[in-house]
């Protein structure tokens, strides 16, 4: 038997340790104050997410079961506190300020609806040990659960939080595929979806409109909204083959990349440590990823195997838009890379999830 | 099932990003690697200073003076407009008309923009000292030299002047290291020493940031200066010149007989070189045109009719050939028929032998010289002289005029050479072209005894003395009797009282030397005066030319004023 306590942590550590080097780079050179303890900060998060991890570790996932409806009181709650009196910062309503702490409610309520899904689809009949999920018709299968999803959701686009949102909706596809709920509904789902796309570019913010469209052809506003792609994508491709070196990107240092500590944090570690060690970055994040499918196939148990699969389905998909809008290759939403990004609620939330995971990897054992 | 669907999707995922990245990385590495340092890295030219002219006592011709000018760093919008903003307080300048010339002036990403260009040092000082406070870091002020002319429009055919590089000289000199909107120099020593004038640009590699602030000196390259170059030009006495000279149109020449030195050389109507500095567009559209041709050097790059100053050759060819001795003398009874044609003396001298001729510079003995040595053999003394060609100076543009023949008539006229156009030619008329340079170059042949000398005006560049490479001369083909004969009937034409120029006789001062009327299809015609002093021991070669003087009358007051102002100078 294999422990994959060792491995996970190992590897968060990793890339916390790289995306704490990073943002020390990225925020180098930049004379005033503020900038110098950003690192710090990090610093102290990821010390702080690493404790955590043995927290959530020895704690029994199976009890997560049993508050998963206060969990999801809790993220609307939190949700609903954000929109009241939440922070505005860049232009949304994003933050909670909880002591000397702002903190990012979207983060934790990713986690919790990976949580109330995984106890949604893993219900099972008293006379049949397979999931209900499967026998589902559509309304349980597909109206109820993507109700409860769009409480959520809906408040926070409202933030506006497109980035939140997107990797929400991803997990609710995600989850409803791996819970067994009929291909067909699925495939019903995505059509409206897809059907309904007009009325939700009415919705959008100017602004998101604006990515998007700078998405499909960056050149369009070089100055404006395309600015940072196009950044990313010099910061990433001067990088070259081997970097230019720790403290030696032009680039993010002298600020020509936007965001270079937060959401294009992997650009500016791309730009420095060039081809080789982005490669690296993103071969950790797949073994990373793997530990959790891993123990997702050897999990018995179906909570903790869609609970295991939510939570590295959701490190994989953020981990992919992140890198590939860093790359020119999607949208800028908005999203923090895990363990990589500044930001304490990323941070901490990431290690929360992977002691989850790693603790679902221990208990199989007991069954 | 599923689960085995999501792991593939996964792999897949990662293998993509991987791709991304060496998409990036690799296959579009370079071009990416590029735009990355044109963000970052600025390059402010620092422009060396061009080297002076000095004359021969290292008296300055040309020099530079430092402007000012306004540049500012390209980058971030918002910040070019702020700091475009406050400049335009400091400098009074518009701030539409600051943007719009930040526009259009705008060449490349990584080069600063000049806004203003010759602001005077007060608001420079201003700018530079309210840099910190108005936070105005991307802005530059720079020195630039520039051209400074202390005597304005002295020498200025022979200095040339100095203008942004055009596409001719561009397809020419762009082997040399030239490039576009160079300044290069424009005629004179200014365009014909460029390549030693030239100064070198340097300048500073600097690191900015996203806004365009300097962040670091990535490398420096000191500019280079030209190098100065000594004239054999005498200041004091090129100003007595064009002093005397005043309005009248024409050129005059002061060359050492002996060496080729050129000591003044002045063109008239000339113009004033700092116009092509200021960008002063009114006035160089008018030298353009001004029919006049205020930018010919006409010294070196008109040709004239000679008139009766190339009697000389004639004189000369006729004694060397032997076709007339000292005492053969033609009979003058003011005009000659030949070919039913009239061709008259502008006197009626009676009885003439060589030296009278000269002296008095009858025609109908010139007649009749030319047509015993026919057209051919004049032709030919020409060329001795170094007619038909250029002669060789150190200045762009010299015209070489021209010396005509018979065959050359029958090429290109398709018309016989008659004897009235021997005639014509003897006296210097017809279809004979010449330049003032050319004529000093001929009087200077006597003067020296029976040398021809290559005239030159650099004597050092940078210090080195290239005189020595400059000094060609060379002896002249004909027997030193007939140039000592020549040589003094040319003192007896100022010395007879009834010498041409006999009103140079009242200078304290020996001079020897011959006039020219040249008559003109139109207008008034050019008076020509050639000679040299002092007679014994020549210092000076001189040709005077006014161009439609009226006579050789006119040239030689013009001559007796510039060698008294030179007197009184003590420069002889």
């Amino acid at each position: 038997m294999r422990n994959h306590y060792l491995e996970i942590l190992l590897i968060g550590i990793l890339i916390a340790s790289i995306g704490i080097l990073s943002i020390y780079s990225s925020t180098y050179q930049k004379e005033t104050k503020p900038w110098q303890i950003i690192y710090k900060r990090q610093l102290l998060w990821v010390i702080f997410g690493i404790m955590l991890f043995p927290v959530f570790y020895n704690f029994n996932y199976r009890r997560l079961w049993d508050i998963t409806y206060f969990l999801y009181a809790l993220a609307i709650f939190l949700l609903c506190l954000v929109y009241i009196l939440g922070i505005v910062r860049l232009g949304a309503q994003r933050w909670l300020k909880i002591v000397w702490f702002n903190f990012q409610p979207a983060e934790l309520v990713k986690l919790i609806i990976i949580i109330f899904l995984a106890r949604y689809f893993s219900l099972k009949s008293v006379d049949d040990i397979s999931v209900k999920a499967v026998k589902f018709g559509i309304s349980r299968g597909l109206i109820l659960p993507f109700i409860f999803v769009s409480i959520p959701m809906g408040l926070i686009i409202e933030q506006p939080d497109l980035g939140s949102a997107i990797i929400i909706f991803f997990i609710f596809i995600t989850m409803l595929y791996i819970s067994g709920v009929k291909l067909k509904y699925i495939v019903i789902f995505l059509l409206i979806f897809v059907l309904s796309l007009p009325v939700f570019w009415q919705i959008l913010r100017d602004y998101q409109k604006e990515r998007i469209l700078v998405f499909l052809n960056p050149n369009i506003d070089p100055l404006g909204a395309g600015y940072t792609v196009i950044q990313s994508k010099i910061a990433i491709g001067s990088g070259g083959l081997f970097g230019k070196g720790w403290l030696s990107g032009t680039q993010s240092q002298l600020r020509f990349l936007p965001e270079s500590h937060t959401d294009f944090v992997f650009a500016s570690f791309a730009e420095e440590w060039g081809l080789v060690g982005s490669m690296v970055l993103v071969f950790l994040y797949y073994l990373l990823i793997r530990q959790g499918i891993k123990i997702a196939l050897k999990t018995q148990d179906h909570f903790g195997r869609l609970l295991a699969l939510g939570i590295s389905l959701m490190l994989c998909v953020q981990v992919f838009i992140n890198i590939a809008m860093n790359l020119g290759l999607a949208p800028v939403v908005g999203l923090p890379l895990p363990l990589m990004s500044y930001g304490g609620s990323s941070v901490l939330i990431t290690f929360i999830s992977l002691g989850i995971l790693a603790n679902i990897g221990k208990t199989r054992t007991v069954f | 099932m599923r689960i085995r669907f999501i792991n593939f999707t996964a792999i897949f995922i990662f293998v993509f990003l991987g791709l991304g990245l060496f998409n990036l990385g690799v296959i579009q590495g370079r071009r990416f690697k590029d735009l990355s340092n044109k963000n970052c890295i600025r390059l402010i030219p620092q422009m060396g200073t061009r080297g002076k002219i000095f004359d021969r006592n290292n008296n300055i011709i040309v020099d530079n003076s430092l402007s000012y000018d306004v540049m500012i760093m390209s980058g971030d919008e918002v910040r070019i407009n702020k700091e475009l903003d406050n400049v335009s307080d400091i400098l009074g300048i518009d701030q539409k008309d600051l943007k719009d010339t930040y526009k259009t002036n705008f060449i490349a990403p990584f080069a600063p923009i000049a806004i203003a260009k010759n602001i005077n040092i007060k608001k420079a000082i201003t700018l530079e000292e309210s840099k910190s406070d108005l936070e105005l870091s991307g802005i530059i002020i720079q020195p630039q030299p520039q051209r400074r002319y202390p005597y304005a429009r002295l020498a200025c055919h022979l200095l040339g002047y100095l203008n942004e590089i055009d596409h001719w000289r561009l397809t020419k000199l762009a082997d040399y290291g030239y490039e576009k909107k160079d300044i290069v120099g424009f005629g004179g020593i200014e365009e014909k020493y460029d390549y030693y004038l030239r100064q070198e640009q340097g300048g500073l590699s600097l690191e900015v940031d996203h806004r365009g602030r300097p962040m670091r000196l990535l490398g420096f390259k000191p500019p280079k200066s030209g190098e100065d170059i000594q004239l054999t030009l005498d200041l004091k006495l090129q100003r007595i010149v064009e002093d005397n000279m005043g309005s009248r149109k024409g050129s005059v020449i002061i060359m050492d007989p002996n060496s080729g030195e050129i000591m003044a050389m002045a063109s008239s109507p000339n113009f004033n070189p700092s116009a092509f500095i200021n960008k002063d567009a009114d006035y160089i559209a008018g030298l353009l045109r001004n029919s006049d041709a205020p930018l010919i050097n006409r010294s070196i790059s008109s040709a004239y009719p000679a008139g009766s100053i190339f009697k000389l050759i004639v004189a000369t060819a006729a004694l060397d050939t032997g076709k007339i001795n000292l005492s053969t003398s033609f009979y003058c009874p003011g005009s000659i028929h030949i070919g039913g044609q009239e061709f008259s003396c502008w006197d009626t001298h009676n009885q003439q032998n060589l030296k009278g001729a000269i002296t008095h510079s009858c025609n109908v003995f010139f007649y009749r010289t030319g047509l015993l040595l026919g057209a051919q053999l004049i032709h030919d003394y020409a060329l001795k002289f170094g007619l038909s060609k250029p002669a060789g100076i150190d200045l762009p543009y010299e015209s070489g005029g021209f010396i005509p023949q018979p065959l050359w008539k029958r090429i290109y006229k398709f018309q016989n050479w008659y004897e009235g156009d021997t005639v014509n030619f003897a006296i210097g008329q017809g279809y004979l072209l010449v330049t003032p340079l050319q004529m000093v170059r001929m009087i200077a042949v006597f003067a020296n005894n029976g040398s021809l000398v290559t005239p030159y005006i650099v004597k050092a560049i940078d210090g080195r003395d290239i005189s020595i490479y400059q000094k060609k001369t060379a002896r002249i083909p004909i027997k030193e009797s007939t140039i000592g004969y020549i040589r003094e009937a040319l003192r007896n034409v100022v010395s007879d009282p009834n010498g041409t120029a006999n009103i140079l006789s009242s200078l304290p001062i020996s001079i020897a030397g011959k006039t020219g009327t040249a008559q003109v299809s139109r207008g008034q015609p050019h008076g020509w005066f050639i000679g040299f002093f002092p007679f014994k021991n020549p210092k000076f070669a001189i040709c005077v030319f006014i161009e439609h003087g009226g006579s050789g009358y006119f040239s030689c007051v013009l001559t007796k004023q510039i060698i008294e102002a030179m007197i009184k100078e003590g420069l002889i």
